[in-house]
């Protein structure tokens, strides 16, 4: 809804599209785009945002219950989302993502030019916007807050890489040079790591910064007491005139599923955060509540330890992505919320391509590709387990079942969260699961980190090295032509499905109950909300 | 030995106690495997993040270091700083710790307000139906899981009458007590049986021995003479169950914290296990023992309160 109003205020609107390029429009063909956004945000088959019935009303305090509590509002190196959902309340960023997730919108920039070179961006930055102290925002900050996230080596600095520097040539501009030709600029920009805060931070020390952080978004800090409460409250200063409507948004800890269920139920709290998924049919049901299912990014994998002999043989891979029954799981699991995943990227990622083949449920070419492996007659395994994850436990016998007619005898290795993550990140197993969520709308970061064993993650630590699909990912990463970058990933997409580098599982919704007098809540897919537009009815 | 002198020596004897709980926790943290470099990280970690990151915390130190690091700290009366949170263990511990010595006082007020009267009538109708009745009754309560009976309760009394919140712990002292009554009386519910039944036997004992009978003699009355002479000697052992069950009584609020969704210490301790946020477990442990080991030390005083038979040595 936002965009739209945008839109028509400004009289123009950016919109990046999936390959980076700006579209200037006039104020009558931004209405269209912006009533386009609009009705992508609200399509689609599983997307579901809370009926505008009326008039917004100004005010009402809106709790929010999740599972576990922040860790830190350090934007720069804090990589857990129930402490990016919340500073995002705080924090905004010169570009954001679009509803649907499939681009980025200007924010508190209002357009750039890019030089013919490909390696200048000047932004143009938004007039009158204002910190929550009431300080003005200039392009000093701009420059300040965007070094800052480039030069935390242990967080999010990597998103930056590309840049070279950033200029503040005058208070409402701000130059940045890239290295090299770099596609996803804007939609790095968008993260919120990039979100800008005051100069200096506004002469406190970096640490009480983030104690009490203080930015441009349409809350302000108030006080977070740990394991309790995170509160923020409205931010009088804010640049969207009218907006928030809200008084106060808090953010609670209830570690308990059936708690949180009952305080919604009571009235207690407005939002549950992911209610488990054996609870959504009965919740569907309950008066007063909405359960929204919301397109999300989320994508499952069966990773492989490629280190090891078995899985090194791509015949072997194949077999066991052929042996797994993805409609099942999503079955037995997600009880039916989601869908079989054709590709290691998600639908709502730019450049996912839903005709990529994929591998799909067929026990009969399994039995034949195991047959051509280096290991005919089957082998022993074992499979990490998180202990206490009901939906690994349920997965894990799945393919313990799955996987017995190809003559692989999986072995469930039952070990802590924490030590199923180091083990997977050290290469100390031979099958696991992970999952990821996009962080910015364009492929570029997930790719890299799946497909190219030398950033970071060895891809996505299974040690899949292609070097057809690593080039093509470089060739990405600077080609700005939408077409060219849509046939590069398409390639990509279809040849790891090909080299099954994991199994690709299945594609799952964010799961949020609420209060039926929750007005203008929608999650993009990359997980963040907008709560300025969020209003509670009678 | 006078009682100052009583007390002193026991308060010694809790350093070595609460050195032995360090030694014992930082070496079974740290060797079990996990990373919190890698947990906070995720898919993000980096081989250069992770590193990053221990050297920050002093990860990259050999194991005894590290110890005598914790140590020198603890003696200058400094915890560490949270890996995850990033402020100081002690100010962590401070913000939780009301919620959870909220939750151990009202579950012992409950336990003792449940246990004493129905122990009284239990003991003074031996074998009687009502006896039974109250013998048997709350050891259904002992047989049910705590995460249960916080959800039967909250099913009951908060979201169907409305008396109470559906969890939280509250604001102001009148709503503290107001959040606080359902994950105590879960608590107490746990606690009762074994607490009626000592006190029951206990108040048997006394009701049998010759200083009672001579006070019926003298024609006491009924309620006099349970009030002062019985119910004041029978409570002993069972101040003695309480105190052995408080260590049991820690440990037990953490399913009750988790399911009221109260911000204390027990809650504090299971995220920073899984988190393996050291200075954290190390801190929580330290604080669990100390107060572990006070518990114990007053149960001994009231003990020697209660009885003057009960000298200090």
């Amino acid at each position: 809804m936002i965009r739209s109003e945008l839109a028509l205020r400004d009289g123009r609107i950016g919109v990046m599209d999936a390959g980076g390029w700006e579209m200037r429009v006039s104020s009558r063909w931004g209405l269209v785009v912006a009533l386009a956004l609009v009705a992508a945000a609200c399509g689609g088959g599983q997307s579901e945002q809370t009926g505008s019935v009326g008039q917004p009303r100004r005010g009402g305090d809106l709790v929010i219950a999740r599972v576990a509590d922040s860790q830190s509002m350090d934007k720069t190196t804090v990589f857990d989302n129930e402490s990016i959902w919340i500073f995002e309340q705080v924090f905004e960023t010169l570009y954001t993502v679009r509803p649907d997730g499939q681009g980025v919108i200007p924010w508190l920039a209002t357009s750039y030019d890019l030089s013919p070179d490909k390696l200048t961006y000047t932004f143009h930055l938004r007039q009158g916007v204002r910190f929550s102290t009431g300080q003005p925002m200039t392009s000093k900050d701009v420059k300040f807050s965007i070094d800052e996230a480039r030069a935390a080596k242990q967080g999010w600095g990597y998103i930056d890489t590309a840049i070279k520097d950033v200029q503040a040539p005058d208070p409402t501009t701000v130059v940045i040079h890239t290295k090299f030709p770099w596609a996803p600029l804007l939609a790095d920009l968008a993260l919120f790591a990039n979100g800008i805060v005051p100069s200096n931070y506004g002469g406190a020390s970096k640490s009480e910064f983030y104690q009490h952080p203080v930015g441009t978004g349409p809350f302000k800090w108030d006080h977070w007491t740990k394991g309790q409460e995170l509160k923020l409250v409205r931010n009088p200063n804010y640049w969207q005139a009218g907006k928030p409507y809200l008084n106060s948004v808090t953010w609670t800890v209830v570690g308990d599923d059936n708690t949180r269920i009952l305080q919604l139920k009571g009235g207690q709290i407005q939002i549950d955060e992911f209610p488990p998924w054996s609870s959504v049919a009965s919740l569907k049901s309950t008066p007063g509540v909405v359960m929204g299912l919301l397109p999300s990014t989320r994508t499952d994998y069966l990773v492989l330890n490629e280190r090891l002999a078995p899985f090194k043989d791509v015949h072997v891979r194949r077999a066991i992505s052929y042996a797994l029954d993805r409609e099942a799981m999503v079955r037995a699991v997600l009880f039916g919320n989601g869908k079989p995943a054709n590709s290691f990227m998600p639908p709502q990622v730019p450049f996912y391509d839903s005709s990529s083949p994929g591998i799909t449920h067929d026990p009969d070419q399994a039995k034949r590709e195991m047959a051509q492996s280096s290991m005919p007659n089957g082998f022993s395994t074992t499979l990490m387990v998180g202990a206490g994850t009901v939906t690994e436990n349920s997965l894990a016998q799945i393919i313990q079942q799955a996987l017995k007619p190809l003559g692989i005898t999986v072995t469930l290795q039952r070990v802590d969260p924490t030590t199923e993550f180091t083990n997977l990140q050290k290469f100390d197993y031979q099958m696991g699961f992970s999952y990821w969520t996009m962080d910015i709308a364009d492929p570029d970061e997930l790719v890299t980190f799946a497909v190219d064993p030398t950033s970071g993650s060895h891809s996505f630590f299974t040690d899949y090295a292609n070097k057809d699909v690593i080039g093509w990912t470089h060739q990405a990463q600077r080609s700005f032509d939408v077409a060219q970058r849509r046939q590069l990933y398409n390639q990509i997409q279809a040849q790891a499905a090909k080299d099954a580098f994991l199994g690709f599982l299945y594609y799952s919704p964010y799961a949020y109950a609420y209060s039926s007098k929750v007005n203008g809540f929608h999650v993009t897919p990359m997980g963040n909300y907008h709560l300025e537009d969020v209003w509670l009815g009678g | 030995m006078s009682r100052f002198a009583f007390v002193r020596r026991r308060l010694l004897h809790l350093v070595p106690v609460v050195l032995g709980v360090t030694v014992l926790v930082f070496l079974m943290i740290h060797l079990v495997p996990g990373d919190p470099a890698r947990t906070m990280l995720g898919v993000h970690a980096t081989d250069q993040a992770v590193a990053v990151l221990h050297h920050q915390w002093g990860l990259d130190r050999p194991l005894p270091q590290q110890y005598l690091l914790f140590l020198g700290r603890l003696l200058r009366g400094n915890l560490g700083d949270s890996l995850f949170y990033r402020v100081p263990t002690a100010q962590l511990v401070a913000e939780r710790m009301p919620a959870t010595l909220w939750l151990l006082a009202f579950a012992t007020v409950l336990a003792t307000v449940i246990s004493v009267p129905l122990a009284t009538i239990a003991a003074t109708r031996r074998n009687a139906l009502r006896d039974h009745v109250i013998r048997a009754i709350p050891l259904v309560g002992l047989g049910m899981p705590p995460f249960w009976v916080g959800i039967l309760l909250i099913l009951a009394l908060a979201l169907t009458l409305r008396a109470f919140p559906v969890g939280g712990y509250g604001h102001g002292i009148g709503g503290h007590l107001r959040s606080m009554f359902l994950p105590g009386l879960t608590v107490a519910i746990g606690i009762s049986p074994l607490l009626i039944r000592s006190l029951r036997a206990s108040m048997l004992n006394v009701l049998e021995s010759e200083y009672v009978t001579t006070a019926r003699a003298k024609g006491l009355p009924a309620h006099r003479l349970l009030l002062r002479h019985v119910l004041h000697n029978a409570v002993i052992p069972a101040v003695t169950v309480l105190g052995i069950n408080i260590g049991f009584l820690v440990g037990g609020t953490l399913v009750v914290e988790n399911v009221f969704a109260l911000p204390g210490i027990g809650n504090l301790m299971l995220t920073a296990i899984f988190n393996r946020d050291f200075p954290v477990v190390q801190g929580v442990t330290l604080v669990f023992g100390v107060l572990v080991v006070t518990v114990n030390l007053l149960t001994d005083v009231t003990y020697a309160l209660l009885d003057p038979r009960v000298r200090f040595d």
